[in-house]
């Protein structure tokens, strides 16, 4: 799967990553290579974190990692900016090797093209608002001048310009992460790592957080790893997510991919609380045989389900669904939207190795999550692009 | 279980050391002797009033205007004690104690928390230094370093380092690991880390570990005074050794004044040096209230002004002062040309008198003669090796056998000026009956079955108990009790005063036979052996370095009458005074100096 063709066109790539902590954890590798699983490890004093894991992240994607704690989506981000040294594999961010580096090109690389912001905010208790803003451009060797600049304009880009001249202190614990991002976007580093960096937060400032991120990243066109242990969030944010349990990437796909065919039974299981009506869209359940009948209300194949309920209730017709040149590409009946709302979702076995993880499904349904964003109309076309050019 | 002879290990290593490494002791002795006298300079040499306000400057900067009123206030009550000069020396040593321990212990303590091998290693070390008592490395200091301040500020160090250590230590490895994460992630080289993130953040628990450090040394620096270190620790020494409980307080006083000003200004430097305290700080600030005229503190500009502003006029007054500051010395009888002499007493009382008299004569000859006060065994040591110049209380051949057997080719005996003394068992003379040793036998109830004595590595002690007790049959009957002179003499006054029957040990000559009507016991078996008399002993090269002097010495005899004037004399003038009075006694004797120290024309 990583052809040279692919080094280009990826921004982001991870290659069967491993993390093991204990003791021999290059023969630990070798055993889990072998089919070891996780707990005959444990048995032996060493921790298997993150097993096997490979995916790629196209530039201006959101790659979502979602898992319950203990499931080594924090180790994996911390293996793509070299915090830890992943065991086994490599991780490559625009063609260059990061964990080939030495010590202090590492450390150039994080200055300047990753930048981090954490789950409890790791503002620095001793700087103000704008010195912990500036503190990425600081380590870069920008003049106070620039820095102070650069550093306020990214403090009004994540909302909180005139809070300059106050202390992290002093800030709600929403103000902070935003202080957080601010700093990680000064630096204008390509890559954001994002380590459930909403999830200290109460709901309502969450989700006003996700939206500013998603704002943001319209103009930004940022490529973000972004953390998650909450499957609501994977949704809303992720072009693709990654499912992990126990150390390994069990599902890799598109939020519907994951609702509507989750790879297996434990990903069906995460999914059961999850709002089927604003993730599933019209184009993934319409018919496509039936023909459309005239005058019936026309929406476009992005469309969340939630949003036919008014026009199939007004009348007895089914919507017409229309592609992305608007030409008629199916429809949506009561009984279809009734059934996709209701319906279990099936399981599709995916075999276990990576690569499959993340071809195992249908380009077609290559729609990311529906955010309700009028900003958003553009994701699902980035989206496809991208996933046709992996796969050309 | 064999016996393991780790003593007898580590006195061969210090001799070896003493005489291989001799270079570099005298080498960290200069450095350490520079960095002391320096600070003393600059903390001693301004009027006492001058310094107190320069000291109430730096506290109203720190805490504000009471504090800084009752620093003033304090430091004022110590210059009326007349402690002045030992609270400052005493204050130079915890400073350069401190700053020396905090060189080493912050370096060591950001070692320990980034290698957890070095922390390991690093615990048990901190934790012997912490109980070993102080004495069993005072000696050796003594040794090594001579008499003086360095072998206290030594021990001060390795004293006080392990708190600066530990919460070093602590205060870096306290910092939230997602900080350092973060600093990590944003590219930072691991010792601008340190330097932006982890010592700014650890600074609150380092200063906590700084006001330790200077606790700490403070308290040991007191101990130090009485292996010589001078300051306070020699006037609390001196004060508890005379059973002068006026002075014991006054100098317990100052020591304390100086512990409060350094807690609470160390305490307080947090605010001012850490961002964090700052931050803090001006967090109560906004809190607080109160009158606006207690809360104001002078910014760090103003009090430096004002500092440098006392510093100068007390610069420009030690200048003005300096011209009228020479010694006269009668023309003709300079014969030390300002060349230094060391003297050194341990607190006999005749050892104190003969002392300070001859401290004024070589004055009127043109020495610059340095008294200090010793215990027996670090005096012997020190004349031994050349740091102390002579000193005039050897008893002998008896008491300080010991010494002289251990140091003998390393000392100089400038012979008797007093003897025979004799030692005794004496008895309240309200306690009828009793006249002689031999009427002790059977009469243990009579004095609740004890004997007072003194120091018990006093030879007098030695021979009470091997030899004295048993040829009188005494020994299952009677218990000596070992304290000190000082306790001796308490209890003596204390019995005397209720009319209480009781026997001490007690030696001619001795003041004591002056102020208490007393009996000395009878020894017909002559079993405390003959009288013994009293030398002046000077180092090995004494008659080379000071031939004047030796030959006086050899000469120097005084009268149990004179003795005992002097002693009154000195008793009478008080603690702090005694050289004024032995002056005053000197000058009430007319030809007397001439006579002693006979200039040749």
């Amino acid at each position: 799967m990583s052809s040279t063709r692919e080094v280009y066109v990826s921004r982001l790539q991870a290659e069967h990553l491993y993390k093991v902590f204990g003791r021999r954890p290059e023969a630990a590798v070798q055993r889990l290579e072998g089919g070891a699983d996780r707990d005959e490890l444990r048995a032996d004093g060493t921790t298997a974190a993150v097993i096997d894991a490979s995916f790629e992240v196209e530039a201006g994607q959101i790659f979502v990692v979602m898992g319950l704690s203990g499931s080594g989506k924090s180790t994996l981000l911390r293996m793509l900016n070299g915090l830890l040294e992943p065991t086994a594999g490599r991780v490559l961010f625009d063609g260059q090797d990061l964990t080939a580096l030495a010590p202090r090109d590492l450390r150039a690389v994080r200055s300047r093209k990753i930048s981090m912001v954490f789950q409890h905010f790791a503002l620095f208790p001793h700087r103000s608002v704008l010195e912990n803003a500036a503190y990425g451009l600081e380590v870069q060797g920008v003049p106070r001048a620039e820095r102070q600049e650069r550093a306020a304009e990214a403090l009004e880009l994540a909302g909180l310009g005139g809070w300059e001249t106050s202390w992290p202190d002093q800030l709600s614990g929403g103000m902070q992460q935003r202080v957080g991002l601010a700093r990680a976007l000064a630096t204008d580093a390509d890559l954001l790592l994002m380590d459930e960096s909403f999830s200290a937060l109460d709901p309502l400032i969450r989700r006003d957080m996700q939206d500013q991120l998603l704002d943001l990243q319209t103009r930004l066109k940022k490529t973000i790893v972004f953390i998650t242990h909450d499957l609501n969030e994977a949704m809303r944010l992720g072009d693709r997510i990654a499912v992990m349990r126990d150390g390994r990437i069990v599902q890799n796909g598109t939020a519907e991919d994951i609702l509507v065919r989750p790879a297996n039974d434990y990903v069906a299981s995460f999914i059961q609380d999850v709002d089927r009506s604003r993730v599933l869209t019209a184009g993934s359940i319409m018919n496509t045989q039936a023909g459309a009948p005239d005058g019936a209300a026309t929406v476009p194949a992005a469309t969340p389900v939630a949003e036919l309920f008014t026009p199939l209730a007004r009348s007895t017709d089914p919507v017409t669904v229309t592609d992305e040149q608007g030409e008629p590409a199916g429809v949506v009946t009561r009984d279809l939207l009734l059934a996709a709302l209701g319906e279990e979702p099936e399981v599709v076995p995916a075999p276990r190795t990576p690569g499959a993880a993340e071809t195992g499904k249908s380009p077609a349904a290559g729609k990311p999550a529906e955010t309700g964003e009028p900003a958003e109309g553009a994701t699902p076309a980035r989206a496809d692009e991208a996933e046709v050019s992996a796969r050309a | 279980m064999p016996r393991i002879h780790l003593g007898s290990w580590a006195e061969s290593a210090v001799s070896w050391l003493q005489t291989h490494l001799s270079w570099l002791f005298d080498a960290i002795n200069t450095v350490l002797t520079g960095m002391y006298d320096g600070v003393n300079a600059v903390l001693g040499g301004p009027d006492p009033l001058l310094m107190a306000g320069i000291l109430a400057v730096v506290a109203w900067w720190l805490r504000g205007l009471l504090p800084a009123v009752l620093t003033f206030a304090g430091f004022a009550l110590v210059d009326s004690f007349g402690l002045w000069e030992a609270a400052m020396a005493t204050l130079s040593l915890v400073l350069v104690a401190s700053l020396i321990t905090l060189l080493v212990a912050v370096p060591l303590g950001i070692w320990a928390a980034r290698s957890s091998k070095v922390s390991g290693v690093l615990r048990p070390a901190l934790d012997v230094m912490q109980t070993m008592p102080a004495f069993v490395y005072l000696i050796p200091g003594v040794m090594f370093f001579s008499i003086g301040p360095i072998p206290g500020l030594i021990a001060t160090v390795v004293f006080s380092m392990p708190p600066g250590v530990r919460m070093t230590e602590l205060g870096i490895r306290q910092v939230d690991g997602e900080l350092v994460e973060a600093a990590t992630a944003f590219g930072t080289t691991p010792r601008d880390t340190l330097t932006r993130v982890q010592l700014p953040l650890a600074l609150p628990t380092i200063m906590a570990g700084v006001n330790q450090v200077i606790m700490l040394a403070l308290s040991m620096v007191v101990i130090a005074g009485m292996a010589g270190a001078g300051g306070l620790g020699e006037a609390v020494y001196a004060a508890v050794t005379k059973v002068d409980i006026g002075g014991g307080v006054e100098s317990g006083l100052a020591v304390v004044v100086l512990a409060i000003y350094l807690d609470r200004m160390t305490g307080a430097l947090n605010q001012r040096v850490s961002p964090l305290g700052r931050r803090a700080a001006a967090k109560a600030a906004a809190a607080a209230r109160g009158l606006a005229v207690l809360r104001y503190r002078p910014g760090t500009a103003v009090a430096t002004v004002g500092v440098v502003v006392l510093a100068l006029v007390a610069g420009g007054m030690n200048l003005a002062r300096s011209g009228d500051d020479r010694q006269s010395v009668a023309a003709g009888a300079n014969i030390g040309q300002g060349r230094g002499i060391k003297l050194g007493y341990f607190p006999w009382d005749e050892a104190v008198a003969t002392t300070y008299l001859w401290q004024n004569i070589l004055e009127d000859r043109g020495y610059k003669p340095d008294v200090k006060q010793l215990d027996p065994g670090p005096l012997y040591t020190a004349l031994a090796q050349g740091q102390m110049d002579v000193q005039f209380d050897a008893w002998l051949p008896t008491t300080h056998k010991q010494y002289m057997d251990r140091y003998r080719d390393k000392l100089t005996d400038l012979g008797a000026w007093y003897g025979p003394t004799s030692l005794e068992l004496s008895v309240p003379d309200y306690v009828k009956g009793v006249d002689s040793l031999e009427d002790l036998k059977g009469k243990s109830g009579l004095f609740g079955g004890k004997i007072v004595g003194i120091e018990s590595s006093a030879g007098m002690m030695g021979t009470l108990n091997d030899k004295v007790l048993k040829e009188y049959g005494l020994d299952g009957e009677y218990k000596v009790v070992s304290s000190s002179t000082s306790s001796m003499l308490a209890d003596l006054d204390r019995a005397i005063k209720k009319k209480e029957p009781i026997v001490t040990t007690l030696w001619s000559p001795h003041w004591a036979y002056g102020k208490h009507q007393l009996k000395k016991l009878k020894d017909p078996k002559g079993a405390w052996g003959k009288g013994e008399e009293i030398h002046a002993v000077g180092k090995k090269d004494f008659g080379k370095d000071f031939p004047e002097v030796t030959a006086w010495l050899k000469d120097f005899k005084l009268s149990e009458k004179d003795l005992a004037s002097l002693e009154v004399a000195i008793q009478d003038g008080g603690k702090g005074k005694e050289k004024a009075s032995a002056r005053g006694w000197l000058d009430a004797h007319p030809g007397l100096a001439d006579k002693l120290a006979p200039v040749s024309h």
